[in-house]
């Protein structure tokens, strides 16, 4: 018995060891939808099922188109790019984990400008949302989700 | 067994055959046998029913066999040298089965919490730590349900 808890022991700590996402390989998936939200239409686009019930939680607009979906596989400390309507560029790079989040580094650029840039602590396999550019009587919501592979 | 002679019970002659009687009684009884047929007789049938008994007394002995009686108290010993080593896990000691389903089972628990899945941190979907905006109007908030944190900017 004292045999069958040593191997058990073992077993624990060889899996702990792999299966620990250690910082220096770890990749961060990264992905970023692009929605315009307005008050023309009542259209909810079916891929947004899961977002929009946050989204109308707290705004009162009646339509969601997805402009955009990008997927970025990302290691710590790279840049990923997403091109916007409006010669807007949104660039987010993963930086550090901080316990079960991911320091995510957020800007939008403008013209190579940055007009917005903010630093977020985004829990592993959850997402944020950032709002505010208006785009053809709308306005531009970006949904960006990030987990740990 | 009844008898005629009344000299001697039946239980003095059957102390007689197991040499329980006083000495002189016994050389007594002796003499008085010479005479008596029917105490003989007893006796004869005393002595023949106590070598029944101890043939068959024997034969039961003999029955046990000592090979396997040492057998058996080897089995016990080597039982009692095996359990303090089992009692921590003595339900895990015989069935393999049982002992795989535990190896399983802590496998699986040790992945469910390294893979953070039963610690997920409490609190809203992102921390804001900070921003930097040319614009005036920034908010902040969460949803109420899910914790679903939005950063709202004004570009006007």
């Amino acid at each position: 018995m004292v045999k069958f808890i040593k191997i058990i022991l073992i077993l624990i700590v060889i899996f702990c060891f792999f299966s620990q996402p250690a910082l220096a390989k770890a990749k961060v998936l990264t992905d970023i939808k692009v929605i315009h939200a307005s008050t023309e239409s009542r259209h909810v686009d079916p891929s947004l099922k899961k977002i929009i019930p946050k989204l109308k939680s707290v705004f009162k607009y009646t339509s969601y188109r997805l402009l955009k979906n990008q997927r970025l596989n990302l290691n710590f400390n790279q840049k990923g790019r997403v091109n916007l309507p409006g010669k807007k560029t949104l660039i987010v790079m993963p930086s550090d984990i901080e316990g079960k989040r991911i320091r995510y580094h957020i800007v939008i650029q403008k013209n190579n400008h940055p007009i917005f840039q903010t630093q977020v602590l985004l829990k592993n396999n959850s997402s944020i949302t950032i709002g505010g550019p208006q785009f053809n009587n709308g306005t531009l919501l970006f949904n960006i989700s990030g987990s740990m592979r | 067994m009844k008898k005629q002679c009344n000299k001697y019970t039946s239980e003095d002659i059957s102390r007689f055959v197991d040499n329980e009687l006083p000495r002189n009684r016994y050389h007594e009884l002796v003499q008085h046998l010479s005479h008596c047929p029917e105490c003989k007789l007893l006796v004869e049938q005393y002595r023949s029913i106590s070598a029944a008994f101890n043939e068959h007394a024997d034969q039961q002995e003999l029955k046990i066999g000592t090979g396997k009686l040492k057998q058996k108290v080897d089995h016990v010993i080597q039982n009692s040298q095996k359990k303090p080593v089992g009692t921590v896990f003595g339900l895990f000691s015989k069935n393999i089965y049982l002992k795989l389903a535990s190896i399983t089972a802590i496998l699986m628990i040790s992945l469910f919490i390294f893979q953070e899945g039963l610690f997920d941190p409490a609190g809203p979907s992102a921390v804001v730590t900070s921003v930097d905006t040319d614009f005036s109007s920034v908010m902040i908030f969460e949803t109420q349900k899910e914790k679903h944190t939005i950063i709202w900017f004004s570009e006007t």
